[in-house]
């Protein structure tokens, strides 16, 4: 009887299961098979043409040992830790201020400072590429204005992180800015006024009030900040190509690299597993602190 | 008092300033494409126009076939978009508004999927699109991200308000399903519609990895494609003009596209559905 309600149920659902369909047919065949074939192929080794070999942890014990994907792998660290001690605050400054009472033309300024993010990685890339030129850059003129020396910015390999990093400040400053805007409208404004009336600066202001009311959504920028920053692939493809001497190559670029241009397919399965790996730890902490934080809403 | 308006003065300048850096690059570009090849480009002769000319745009084309690389630009990301908000809406119309064995596991999968990185699977799909025989075929920028989690989840926030009454009415008046959805759910999430539908064309229009790997010949690539392939080197020996008209041209639309649609608040409604 059970099992003839739940097939009525089922049947009774049928259009229901219809309008979900695309989105899982679509999910099995362009995510969910992908996923398993690429857990696969990162134990085998194949070009793609002709068999398969079969190689154990090989290219699990290659990659733990090879020095250029140390290499991408501190880089995009570096790309991260930058990314989140100088997003993360500029954009909760400039939230505050959005968020200032005082403010004219709020619509116009949010506007106008969300523009960057409108456009592509490649495009921002292509403008920031002519900026940091060492011949006929902007940045050096600006630079030798101030009294420094001029820079090669984007042929050394001590520097060509840093056109790349500002890059992705200038980029993304204004989406995390909105977020966190957008988390600010919801604090009681009666919280400042009253700090206002005791003294306190803007300062003291945002580190007292604004930062324990907005922590959920701080932490929301931090989780996604991270992510996107472990799959940066764009920016130093457009902006340096890697280069120079795979100084600024990315986690995602070497994947590329391996599959798309040497055509080790298995090897490449596995550098995605083992970005998929970093991004699991990285959810699992998001995981463990909202459970956290409910338990202790809950009590 | 003395102190709030010091305050609003910093804030004041910090907002220029931002204001500035956020402009400035859309400017620059825009300086550049429109200088004759006689002009300077070099350090702060960058910053001005002497005598514009729109030769740029076609001096690109003949480096790259850049009109039908937008036209196929044109073609994703109006296709995607379209079929996109269709679909996200359907699926969360259905996840919204009704109840059904496996409702709940079936989202759950849904949200985790958000968290698998597309790159850890990106070998086997393109031998996938391969064996579809979809290199150099726009559908396999179109179809494989019809269906979005993201989209999903957040037409299901929207239609959570639709109200269950006029379903009921329908019903009784002898509408389907499907009849419900399109003449009464769709017409009153429009806004909605046009906000993911703006945010679809734009994350198409700008997406390099895919289109990188599936479209194999100058004319298949998108423009976000054509001009991450542009020859820049270090230096003069760079046709500078040339390569920000070229730049411009996968610019300009997105922006114009912005302007028109700020009505609808892009911005805040993406950061709105996040939030959740």
């Amino acid at each position: 009887m059970k099992g003839n309600s739940l097939g009525m149920r089922l049947w009774k659902a049928r259009i229901v299961y219809l309008f979900i369909a695309p989105y899982f047919i679509l999910f099995i065949f362009f995510q969910l098979i992908p996923l398993v074939w690429s857990l696969v192929l990162s134990f085998h080794s194949w070009s793609g043409l002709g068999e398969m070999t079969f190689v154990g942890m090989d290219n699990y014990r290659t990659l733990v040992t090879d020095d250029l994907f140390q290499l991408v792998l501190g880089n995009t660290v570096f790309y991260w830790i930058v990314s989140v001690i100088t997003i993360i605050p500029i954009s909760l400054m400039l939230a505050s201020i959005i968020n200032s009472p005082w403010l004219k033309r709020r619509n116009f300024v949010q506007t106008m400072m969300f523009l960057p993010y409108i456009i592509s990685w490649v495009a921002a890339a292509l403008v920031f590429r002519m900026l940091f030129d060492h011949e006929v850059g902007l940045v050096n003129i600006a630079i030798s204005s101030l009294g420094l020396q001029p820079q090669p910015w984007l042929v050394s390999t001590r520097l060509s992180k840093i056109p790349i990093s500002i890059l992705i400040i200038w980029r993304l400053v204004p989406w995390y800015m909105l977020i966190i805007y957008s988390g600010l409208k919801s604090v009681d404004y009666q919280f400042y006024e009253a700090a206002v009336l005791e003294g306190a600066n803007a300062f003291q202001r945002m580190v007292k009030i604004t930062i324990p009311l907005i922590s959920t959504i701080l932490f929301f920028c931090f989780i996604t900040l991270t992510i996107e920053c472990f799959r940066i692939f764009a920016q130093p493809h457009a902006l340096t190509r890697g280069g120079p001497g795979n100084s600024s190559m990315s986690i995602v670029q070497y994947l590329y690299i391996n599959g798309f241009e040497f055509f080790k397919l298995g090897y490449a399965s596995t550098v995605g597993y083992a970005l998929a790996l970093i991004l699991l730890i990285v959810s699992a902490f998001q995981l463990r602190v909202m459970i956290k934080r409910n338990k202790e809403m809950n009590f | 008092m003395k102190r709030a308006s010091t305050e609003q003065t910093i804030g004041m300048i910090i907002l220029g300033i931002t204001m500035i850096i956020a402009v400035f690059p859309f400017l620059f570009m825009m300086i550049i494409a429109l200088k004759p090849p006689g002009e300077s480009v070099t350090g702060l002769n960058a910053l001005y126009v002497i005598n514009p000319t729109i030769n740029n745009f076609f001096r690109i084309n003949q480096l790259i076939p850049i009109f039908r690389n937008a036209l196929n630009s044109i073609v994703v990301s109006t296709a995607g978009a379209s079929t996109t908000v269709f679909f996200c809406a359907l699926a969360g119309f259905a996840f919204a508004k009704y109840t059904f064995p496996g409702k709940e596991i079936l989202f759950v999968i849904m949200i985790a999927t958000m968290m698998v990185p597309e790159e850890t699977g990106v070998i086997p799909v393109f031998i996938i699109v391969r064996r579809l025989g979809w290199i150099n075929n726009l559908l396999s920028l179109i179809v494989p991200k019809i269906a979005t989690a993201i989209g999903i989840f957040y037409m299901r926030q929207y239609i959570t308000t639709f109200p269950y009454t006029v379903m009921e009415q329908a019903r009784i008046d002898g509408c389907s399903e499907f009849r419900i959805f399109w003449n009464m759910v769709l017409p009153n999430i429009t806004p909605a519609l046009a906000a993911w539908g703006s945010i679809s064309f734009i994350v198409r229009w700008n997406e390099l990895l895919w289109p990188l790997l599936f479209m194999r010949s100058r004319v298949m690539y998108t423009l976000t494609v054509a001009i991450s392939l542009l020859p820049t080197a270090e230096g003069l020996s760079t046709p500078w003009q040339v390569i920000m008209a070229g730049t411009a041209i996968s610019v300009v639309p997105l922006v114009l596209i912005y302007f028109l649609l700020q009505r609808f608040q892009i911005a805040g409604i993406m950061t709105g559905s996040l939030k959740g």
